[in-house]
């Protein structure tokens, strides 16, 4: 299942604390969708030591687009859209 | 479609104690700046030659200024451009403790007329902003890709250079090491230099990124912030040199007056278009560093016309025009900006470092990690606010009526810098507490 966040009007850090708190409650198989302005670049090595997998696609509606998921869990893995 | 994995090292981002220094300083030599103004009053404000004046004016520029815009900038290249200044720790280190005691001396040296200490000061002072300097061109020469912050960030140190070399040679003749045949339009050429230079330049090219991220306003337009570095300094780099001219009776001095119209137009453009961006911007709700801003944008405007007016006969020789020019660029541009992005980058910068340790950790739950307006609340940087804002019109008003607006604004110059250096201390109190929690939590594992 895919969870939607879209923080592209979240004044920083807000996208970052948004997108932490909505990976905690992701169930296994899901993946997080982020929609953003910019290129969260300062959240990587938070995701990193996190355990988290994550693809960031120049496009969609505002600029940005994040999938997050656990990279330990390749049901998520396999939904991310190509 | 392109795939990006690319990722900011945490090694990258330098401890928090290197940015830290120097914005806490900062306003500490802004209440020396008002203490010097409380005790001289109109001596300080009646002459832009008088040593009053200059002490005045470096504690500001060097020491309010400076110190906030080094800071940041040891701070901005990992983050902003994924390139660390090298060894940042012991620059900083150097660099700040030079400083510091080159500011002191010169502002001493001014008051005193103590030939030592200006010698004292050059050396500091010089030393200093050489480490700087290479530290960081090392860090923006790293750079691969360059996009318009990092072009304007290059130009600003090159500016930076000049107005110090300059300096020191106003310095070197101001206190007797060598004969200096040339001294007013030296010094123009570095206040200039300094000004248009180091200080605009580095505004402009961090805004590029900095007013559209916190702000939430669109894009300043590419067709802007590419030609606008260059303009700038091209038109810079032929001024002097006119300016020189003029002082050796080559040229009558509106060659040089009309030349510099070009890069103050250059800057009216980016103020309005950031006062335009910032009119489009998507969360509307009313912001302390917007308000900074603003202030800064519409002084620009106000500094043009005032520049404009210097070509009236009747107002050319009034000694007034270039202290008030003086007090809207320093105070009501270039400070207010400063002051103003002080109140992003410090809570944002605390809660990353903790976040960050929170997320290694992971003792999410268990320690709460404050959030930016719990780190800088609004009310307490709102009454900062109103405090420059009331300094910046009574040190305007203090030319007109010097006794005892003088006095005065100094009063209300010590207040602001006491309130901005108390919510600073107050952030930095509010992260070694979450710090010293997040280690407790360590420890306890």
């Amino acid at each position: 299942m895919e969870h939607k966040l879209d923080v592209s009007g979240l004044e920083p850090p807000e996208p970052m604390e948004r997108i932490l708190q909505a990976i905690e409650e992701i169930n296994a198989g899901d993946y997080l969708y982020v929609i953003h302005r910019r290129e969260p670049r300062m959240i990587y090595p938070m995701l990193e030591n996190m355990g988290i997998a994550w693809i960031t696609r120049p496009g969609g509606p505002e600029g940005y687009e994040i999938f997050i998921w656990r990279k330990d869990d390749s049901v998520a893995s396999a939904k991310i859209p190509a | 479609m392109q795939v990006s994995r690319s990722s900011l090292s945490l090694e990258q981002a330098p401890p928090i104690s290197v940015p830290f220094r120097f914005f806490i300083t900062a306003p500490i030599f802004g209440l020396f700046a008002a203490l010097l103004l409380l005790i001289y009053g109109p001596e300080a404000l009646t002459n832009r030659w008088a040593p009053a004046t200059l002490a005045l004016t470096h504690l500001i520029t060097l020491g309010f200024l400076g110190m906030i815009m080094c800071g940041a900038m040891m701070q901005m290249l990992p983050v902003l451009a994924g390139s660390p200044v090298p060894r940042v720790k012991p620059v900083a280190t150097a660099v700040h403790s030079l400083l510091t005691i080159g500011i002191i001396s010169l502002a001493s040296g001014f008051l005193s007329g103590i030939t030592g200490l200006f010698h004292l000061a050059l050396t500091t002072l010089g030393l200093g902003f050489l480490i700087f300097i290479i530290a960081t061109s090392i860090a923006l020469i790293r750079i691969r890709t360059p996009n318009d912050t990092i072009h304007g960030m290059r130009l600003a140190i090159a500016s930076l250079a000049t107005t110090v070399m300059l300096g020191l040679t106003i310095g070197a003749g101001f206190s007797g090491i060598t004969s200096l045949s040339q001294l007013i339009p030296l010094t123009d050429i570095h206040l200039g230099w300094g000004i248009l230079g180091w200080v605009g330049m580095l505004v402009v090219g961090v805004a590029y990124q900095v007013v559209p991220m916190f702000q939430l306003t669109p894009e300043y337009p590419r067709k802007l912030t590419g030609p606008l570095n260059w303009v700038l300094f091209a038109t810079l780099v032929i001024w002097a040199p006119l300016y020189l001219a003029w002082g050796n009776g080559q040229l009558p001095k509106w060659v040089p007056d009309i030349w510099i119209l070009l890069p103050i137009t250059g800057y009216i453009l980016f103020a309005g278009t950031t006062l335009w961006l910032q009119q489009k911007r998507r969360r509307r709700v009313s912001d302390v560093t917007l308000l900074f801003w603003r202030t800064g944008m519409i002084l620009i405007a106000a500094c043009l016309l005032l520049w404009l007016t210097s070509f009236i006969p009747a107002a050319k020789n009034q000694p007034t025009l270039p202290l008030l020019l003086g007090i809207w660029l320093l105070f009501g541009v270039a400070a207010s900006v400063t002051n103003g992005m002080l109140y992003k980058i410090v809570p944002f910068l605390a809660w990353f470092h903790l976040q960050n340790r929170q997320v290694a950790l992971m003792s999410m739950g268990k320690v709460k990690v404050p959030n930016m307006k719990e780190l800088m609340p609004d009310r307490l940087t709102k009454r900062q606010l109103y405090a420059h804002l009331a300094t910046l019109l009574l040190l305007t008003l203090a030319l007109f009526w010097p006794n005892p607006l003088a006095h005065i604004a100094g009063l209300s110059l010590g207040l602001s810098c006491t309130l901005l250096l108390l919510n600073l201390l107050q952030a930095a109190r509010r992260y070694q507490q979450v710090n010293q929690e997040l280690s407790d939590f360590e420890a306890s594992r």
